[in-house]
């Protein structure tokens, strides 16, 4: 439930700088909303996939390092505000963080047209591993899950709750509103890093107490 | 036809016929304000009734003889926000003792309800048939079956007009707005408009989430000037801080700097909710392009900045008008004007604009009249027996 709910509170940032990769390809496909959707499933079972390696390297990272930490309270609760910083930066100003999957010109050439149907799930990879702020922010909170089965369920949660902003997509009408609904999400980040900020100080204070 | 009423707007009504107008005013609010029960005979009571009535009434025979909305809508508006303070404190510290509110208070289901909250409850109320608030569905002063129907009767008759006609906090940074003679600060980034949806969003997830009404708990800045959590917690001591800190910030000087309502504009996601119900209202303000030329006044004065250059050229403000009628009355080319959707554009504006302002000054006299009246009964009680409590 927790992954759900910060995906779901996270996916206006992802709204905001994932769907820019996706509008502009759907656009330029130029297909129906059926082939639409077509599409965005195939990017989300990219993202997919991408989610779920970084769960496993979550629960890894919780093995070698966070286990073995005297003070890991005190390290997550900074670790969240400075990342809570971060999407306070990136929703409030005007700065762009850097995607990996934002140049497809020259991976849409290396497919050809007979495995054109690979590029969604690709740019899906490339955005699921993608260190943005909030996906920074729910490695934070994995690391802190004790077993691999629950950093994979917590993942697979966060990606339903951030994919919720990713479904409408296909539909042309959205795609026509979506200069405006763009600002929105990006504001909508940045007041959640202001939540962020507090959750990060409640952390901090309670490895203090 | 078209030249006959952009007169008639320069110059302003008769006497005679600003009266007639008036008359049905003057009747609706004789009853509203007595109740239908006749006057009473303490002059404690009688005294605030009368003064709110001719203050109320006449607001608007002023509105309808100068032809000007704006100006008087505010002075009512303002009043009413003010006296709504005033009447709200007063009452909370006659039966609570204080405006701190107890958890007591709200495990007995005590918490007045506005319509800050409603956006907040609707989601959790469809997922579990549970509305997220602390406070009593029916019973007891501003139960929420009652602020739901008198929010949805506003919204469909004025749609995002709530905000300028009927809300009892948006007067509070209209008022602060006002202060200044011109602003200091004049560029705002065109994006901080969008901040109210973001709010909204978040805010909706957040409740849902969490099945409380977040804004109430972290954000609302009129926290300040009704009533807040008893201070238990480190946590609750940043709620408070926060939202005095808001309260200062976007109630009092950032409007005092831009004269602009920047809590209205800028943060309300109540008034962001409230948009939406532009869409299917029936009035809206329109800037015939016919006749503009293009001076941008409507964009420098709109107070909720509702209308920038693309709105003009487009003919039409933002979905965030709020209909408060100060574009209109400032057009020198009375190109901007009141509009019932499906009419011709630019003819009969001023019988638009009448039919616009009956039901909308007649929600803000309704809303105000009980306020207003509250407020010169709880100062007449100070001066003649030195205590506003009884």
């Amino acid at each position: 439930m927790k992954g759900f709910l910060l995906g779901l509170a996270n996916g206006t940032f992802c709204f905001a700088y994932c769907a820019p990769i996706l509008v502009p390809y759907l656009l330029s496909e130029g297909k129906n909303v059926q082939r639409n959707f077509i599409t965005i499933s195939y990017f989300l079972s990219g993202r997919l996939i991408g989610y779920l390696a970084f769960a496993i390297v979550a629960w890894i990272t919780n093995l070698i390092v966070i286990q073995n930490l005297t003070s890991r309270t005190t390290i997550l609760g900074v670790v969240y505000i400075a990342l809570a910083v971060l999407l306070m930066f990136y929703g409030f100003g005007t700065k762009e963080p850097h995607c990996v999957a934002k140049s497809t010109k020259a991976l849409k050439k290396r497919l050809g047209i007979r495995h054109k149907y690979l590029l969604p799930v690709i740019l899906g990879v490339l955005t699921g591993l993608n260190l943005c702020p909030p996906f920074l922010l729910a490695f934070t909170t994995a690391v802190e899950k004790d077993s691999l089965r629950q950093c994979l369920l917590f993942f697979l949660t966060f990606f339903i709750g951030t994919s919720v902003y990713l479904i409408p997509l296909p539909t042309i009408g959205l795609l026509r509103r979506y200069d405006i609904l763009r600002p929105v999400g990006r504001l909508a980040a940045g007041v959640m890093g202001v939540y962020y900020i507090y959750f990060g100080f409640i952390t901090f204070q309670g490895s203090i107490h | 036809m078209l030249n006959n009423s952009t007169n008639e707007r320069g110059k302003g009504r008769s006497l005679i016929k600003a009266f007639l107008l008036t008359l049905p005013m003057l009747f609706i609010m004789a009853l509203m304000i007595t109740g239908g029960s006749g006057l009473p005979k303490d002059p404690l009571h009688l005294l605030p009734m009368i003064i709110a009535y001719i203050f109320i009434n006449g607001t608007f025979f002023l509105m309808i003889l100068t032809m000007k909305t704006d100006k008087y809508r505010s002075l009512l508006f303002v009043t009413y926000a003010l006296c709504f303070v005033i009447t709200f404190i007063s009452n909370l510290i006659e039966v609570r003792g204080s405006m701190v509110l107890t958890h007591e208070d709200m495990s007995q289901g005590h918490t007045p309800f506005c319509h800050m909250v409603i956006p907040m409850v609707i989601v959790p109320a469809a997922l579990t048939r549970t509305i997220i608030f602390p406070g009593s569905m029916l019973e007891g002063f501003a139960a929420i079956g009652s602020m739901l129907v008198l929010w949805l009767g506003a919204s469909i008759t004025l749609g995002k007009g709530w905000c300028s006609w009927a809300c009892f906090y948006g007067g509070l940074d209209e008022g602060f707005s006002r202060i200044a003679k011109r602003p200091i600060v004049k560029n705002i980034n065109k994006k901080w408009t969008y901040l109210p949806f973001a709010i909204l969003l978040v805010i909706v997830l957040t409740s849902a989430a969490t099945l409380a009404p977040t804004y109430c708990a972290w954000l609302c800045p009129f926290k300040a000037v009704t009533e807040f959590e008893e201070i238990s917690s480190s946590k609750i001591l940043l709620q408070t801080i926060i939202f005095f800190s808001l309260f200062v910030g976007l109630v009092i000087v950032l409007p005092i700097l831009t004269k602009r309502r920047i809590q209205c504009g800028l943060f309300c996601p109540m008034g962001a909710f409230q948009s939406f119900t532009n869409k299917f209202n029936i009035f809206e303000v329109r800037i015939d392009p016919e006749k503009c030329v293009q001076c941008n006044l409507c964009v420098k004065t709109c107070p909720t900045f509702s209308i920038d250059e693309e709105s003009v050229k487009k003919g039409k403000p933002k979905i965030t008008c709020t209909k408060c009628g100060k574009c209109v009355d400032a057009c020198p080319k009375e190109a901007a004007s009141f509009h019932i959707k499906g009419t011709p554009l630019g003819v009969n504006y001023e019988k638009a604009r009448l039919i616009f302002i009956y039901p909308a000054f007649l929600f803000l006299a309704i809303m105000g009249s009980g306020m207003i009246t509250g407020a010169i009964y709880r100062v007449l009680l100070l001066v003649t027996t030195e205590s506003m409590f009884k």
